[in-house]
C-alpha cells in the first residue's frame, strides 16, 4: 500500500498539465511582447510549432482555422504579372518588410521581397495542420523559388540574396519537395554528397564537412534522406549501425545535442526522431527521458524549457510535446518523424497527394 | 554624422529621444507600417519608438534608397532586432553602394557579435566583410576571444574552421586545440577541431602513433570522458579496430584501472570488427571465442551503462545472430527477452 501511495506522489509531481500548454500555445497565438522581437522575421515558424503543438495535443478546436489560413497565405510571395520574380518565391516568414496584405496574386514587385526557405517549409506544413488542399499555393513558384538556393556542394541558402549555407536548409527543402510530391525542387544527387560529406569521424553530422557532430544537423541528415526514400542507399548498414551508436549514446537522462554538453528537451525529439527513424528508439530508457522533459515543463505558464527552472519558448513547447509523443505519452498524437507534423496531418497530406495524382491521371486520359 | 542626431537638447531641457517621424530631415520619406491584415497572428507588441524605427526601415526599403541617412537607420534598426537578415543585407547594400570604410565595419560587427555571440545573422556578415577586404589577419584572435566566453559556441567554431581553410591558417592551431584541451579535456569542440586540423594537414597514418599515445593520455587523466574515446575510434575506424597491432591489449589493460562505458564498448567494436573482417585461415574456433568475449562485454555494458541496457542487449543478439555457430548447446545470453516482444511494450506496461 505505502509504495502504491508514493508511486502516486512521484506522479503527481511529474504529471503531465495539458491545459497549460493548449493555453500557451493559444497564447503564442496571440500576441507577444516586444522582447520577442528577435523572432519577426521568423513568426511562421512560431505559428508552426503552436500549431502543430495544438495539434499533438489534439486541441486544434480551440482556434479559428479560416483565420489562420487567411494570414499565412498573405504570407505567399508570388510571382509577378511578367514573372520576373520567379526564383524569389516561396513563403516570408512575416509582414516585416511592409508589403501591403493580400492573400491573392499577381505578386508585387519590391526590391528586397522574397521567400525564407524555412518559411516555405513551415507554411506548407502549417497549411496542411489546418487541413488547408494547397489550391492557393503557386508549387511551381514554390519549387522555382526552391532551386535558385541550391548550391554546387548541395547545401542551400536560406534566402535568394545569400545567407549562411548549410544541411538545416536542405533538410526544409527535401521537406517542401515532399509535401508538394515534387522533387524537381532540388539535386537530390548532390543534397545526398552534401549530407555524406557532413558525416563526421564519430559518426554524427556536422552543420557541414568538418564541423561538430550535433544531435539537430544528425537529424536534418538523416530526416532529409528518408523523406528522399535514400536513406540506405546514401548510407551503408555498417554507418547506420555506427550512426545509431553515436545518437543513442546522447541519452544521459533526457538527451544531450552534443558529447559533453548539457541534456536539453528538443533533443529528446530531435535525436529521439532520428533514433526512431533508424528503429532502434525502442531501446532508449523511457522513465528517465519522460522525467526530464517533464522536470521542464513549466508549471504555471504551461510550455516545457530546454532546462529545468528556466523559461519555456514554442520551440521547446512543441519539441517536448513531441519527444513525449514517440515514447508514447497519452492523450498526445503520434508525429511522424521525418516530417515532424502528426500522423493525422500526414494523412491529410498523403490523401491530398492522392488526389492530386488521380486528376493528373484524369486530365491525361482527356488527351 | 548629422543623420545620427537622436536627442534635442537645450542647456535647460533634458535629452528627449527624437522619432524619425519628427525630424526633419526625413519629412521626404513616407513611413510603411507593417501589414498584417485584418486578423494578425503571433503578433508582437512594438513600442512606439520599434515601430518608428522600423516603419522609416521598410520607407528607405521601398525604394531601395542608397544614402548615408539609410546607412545609419540600419544600424538603428539592427540595435533594436539584431536577427533581422533583410536589416543585414540592406546594410551590405549599402556598404558597397557608399563605399564604406570596411576596417570600420569590422569594429561594429566586433561590438555587436561580443554582445550577441549566437546570432546567426551577425556571423555571416562579419564572414563577408572579411571576403570583402580579404583580410582574415583579426580573425583568429577575435574568435579565441569569443571562445574564451563560450569554449563551444558553434558559430564561433564554424567562422574560425572557415577562416583556417579559406586563408591556410593551419600553423598555429594544433597548439590552440591543444590548451583549449588542457582547459578542458571534455570539451568535444576541440576534440572536433583537432581532427580538422590533422586530418588536413599531416593526415592520420605517420602521425597514427601520436595521436593515439594523447587519446589513452588524456584517458588515463579522464577516464570518463566520451570525447577521447570518439576521437579513438574515430581515427582508427577507418583502417579498421582490429588492425592496430597492440592496441586491444592496450585498452585491456586501461580495463582494470581507467574503466568507462566507452572503454567497454570500444573493446566490443575491436571485437565486432575482428569478427567482421577475420581472414579466411582464422579457425571457427577463435571466431567462437571473440564472440564469447564480445558478448560478455555486453552483459558487463548491460549492468554498468544501465540507461542503454536494452540497447547492449539488443547489439548482444544482433552480433549472435550474424556470427553465433549453429551450434545447438549454446547457451542463450541471461537477461535476453524474446525477440517477438517489442521492447517499447515492455516499457510502457511499467
Amino acid at each position: 500500500m505505502a509504495e502504491e501511495e508514493s508511486q502516486f506522489e512521484e506522479f503527481e509531481q511529474i504529471d503531465f498539465l495539458r491545459d497549460r500548454h493548449v493555453r500557451f500555445f493559444q497564447r503564442t497565438l496571440q500576441v507577444l511582447p516586444e522582447r520577442y522581437a528577435s523572432l519577426e522575421t521568423t513568426r511562421l515558424t512560431i505559428i508552426f510549432f503552436a500549431l502543430s503543438g495544438l495539434d499533438v495535443l489534439d486541441a486544434l478546436d480551440v482556434i479559428d482555422r479560416n483565420t489562420m489560413i487567411e494570414w499565412i497565405y498573405s504570407l505567399q510571395v508570388l510571382p509577378t504579372e511578367d514573372q520576373v520574380n520567379l526564383s524569389r518565391c516561396g513563403f516570408r516568414g512575416s509582414s516585416h518588410i511592409g508589403i501591403p496584405y493580400s492573400t491573392k496574386g499577381p505578386g508585387v514587385l519590391h526590391p528586397y521581397d522574397s521567400g525564407h526557405v524555412a518559411m516555405t517549409y513551415t507554411g506548407l506544413c502549417s497549411l496542411l495542420i489546418l487541413g488547408d488542399d494547397l489550391s492557393r499555393v503557386n508549387k511551381q513558384a514554390c519549387l522555382a523559388g526552391l532551386r535558385a538556393l541550391q548550391l554546387e556542394d548541395g547545401s542551400f541558402y536560406a534566402v535568394p540574396e545569400g545567407s549562411e549555407n548549410d544541411i538545416r536548409f536542405i533538410y526544409c527543402a527535401a521537406s517542401i519537395c515532399y509535401m508538394l510530391d515534387d522533387w524537381s525542387g532540388m539535386d537530390i544527387q548532390k543534397a545526398i554528397e552534401y549530407i555524406r560529406g557532413s558525416l563526421s569521424y564519430d559518426n554524427g553530422f556536422g552543420q557541414g564537412a568538418g564541423r561538430e557532430s550535433h544531435g539537430g544537423w544528425t537529424y536534418c541528415a538523416i530526416a532529409s534522406l528518408c523523406l528522399m526514400g535514400r536513406l540506405e542507399e546514401a548510407l551503408s548498414q555498417r554507418e547506420l549501425d555506427r550512426i545509431r551508436r553515436w545518437c543513442i549514446m546522447r541519452q544521459q537522462s533526457g538527451f544531450q545535442g552534443r558529447p559533453n554538453k548539457p541534456v536539453d528537451t528538443c533533443y529528446s525529439f530531435w535525436v529521439g526522431a532520428t533514433l526512431e527513424l533508424l528503429d532502434v528508439f525502442q531501446y532508449t530508457n523511457f522513465d528517465k527521458n519522460r522525467s526530464f522533459i517533464l522536470s521542464t515543463q513549466d508549471r504555471l505558464v504551461g510550455g516545457f524549457a530546454k532546462w529545468p527552472d528556466s523559461h519555456p519558448d514554442p520551440l521547446h513547447a512543441y519539441l517536448g510535446l513531441c519527444g513525449l509523443s514517440l515514447i508514447g505519452e497519452p492523450s498526445l498524437r503520434k508525429v511522424h518523424p521525418a516530417l515532424n507534423i502528426t500522423q493525422r496531418a500526414f494523412q491529410h497530406v498523403q490523401q491530398l497527394q492522392q488526389t492530386w495524382r488521380d486528376s493528373t491521371g484524369s486530365c491525361s486520359r482527356q488527351h | 554624422n548629422k543623420y545620427n542626431t537622436r536627442f534635442i537638447s537645450t542647456d535647460k531641457i533634458p535629452p528627449v529621444f527624437l522619432c524619425f517621424r519628427d525630424r526633419k530631415e526625413w519629412a521626404d520619406l513616407e513611413p510603411v507600417p507593417q501589414d498584417d491584415g485584418p486578423n494578425p497572428v503571433v503578433k508582437i507588441a512594438y513600442s512606439e519608438k520599434f515601430s518608428d524605427v522600423y516603419d522609416y526601415f521598410r520607407a528607405l526599403l521601398k525604394n531601395d534608397e542608397r544614402s548615408e541617412r539609410a546607412f545609419a537607420l540600419t544600424s538603428e534598426a539592427i540595435e533594436l532586432n539584431a536577427a533581422n537578415y533583410t536589416v543585414w543585407h540592406y546594410r551590405r547594400v549599402l556598404l558597397q553602394a557608399l563605399s564604406k570604410d570596411l576596417r570600420e565595419e569590422m569594429r561594429y560587427i566586433t561590438a555587436i557579435i561580443e554582445e550577441q555571440p549566437k546570432n546567426y545573422q551577425v556571423w555571416h556578415h562579419r564572414r563577408m566583410v572579411v571576403e570583402w577586404l580579404n583580410d582574415p589577419s583579426e580573425e583568429l584572435e577575435f574568435i579565441a576571444d569569443i571562445l574564451s566566453q563560450d569554449a563551444k559556441n558553434y558559430h564561433a567554431w564554424q567562422h574560425r574552421q572557415w577562416v583556417i581553410q579559406e586563408y591556410k591558417l593551419w600553423d598555429d592551431e594544433l597548439d590552440f586545440v591543444e590548451n583549449l584541451l588542457e582547459e578542458d579535456v571534455r570539451n568535444n569542440s576541440a576534440w572536433n577541431q583537432r581532427h580538422f586540423v590533422i586530418s588536413h594537414t599531416s593526415g592520420f597514418s605517420d602521425a597514427m602513433e601520436r595521436e593515439i599515445q594523447y587519446c589513452l593520455y588524456q584517458i588515463k587523466k579522464a577516464p570518463n570522458n566520451e570525447s577521447a574515446w570518439n576521437y579513438l575510434k574515430g581515427i582508427l575506424q577507418p583502417l579498421g579496430l582490429s588492425a592496430q597491432p597492440g592496441l586491444l591489449e592496450r585498452v585491456l589493460e586501461l580495463k582494470q584501472t581507467h574503466c568507462s562505458p566507452y572503454l567497454l564498448a570500444f573493446l566490443f567494436d575491436c571485437y565486432e570488427d575482428a569478427l567482421e573482417n577475420s581472414k579466411e585461415n582464422v579457425a571457427e574456433e577463435e571466431q567462437q571465442k571473440t564472440l564469447k568475449k564480445a558478448l560478455e562485454i555486453c552483459q558487463l555494458l548491460a549492468q554498468e551503462d544501465t540507461i542503454r541496457k536494452e540497447y547492449w542487449l539488443f547489439l548482444g543478439r544482433s552480433l549472435k545472430n550474424k556470427h553465433g555457430s549453429s551450434d545447438p548447446s549454446d547457451e542463450p545470453l541471461a537477461d535476453d527477452p524474446e525477440p517477438s516482444v517489442p521492447v517499447s511494450e515492455q516499457q510502457e506496461m511499467s
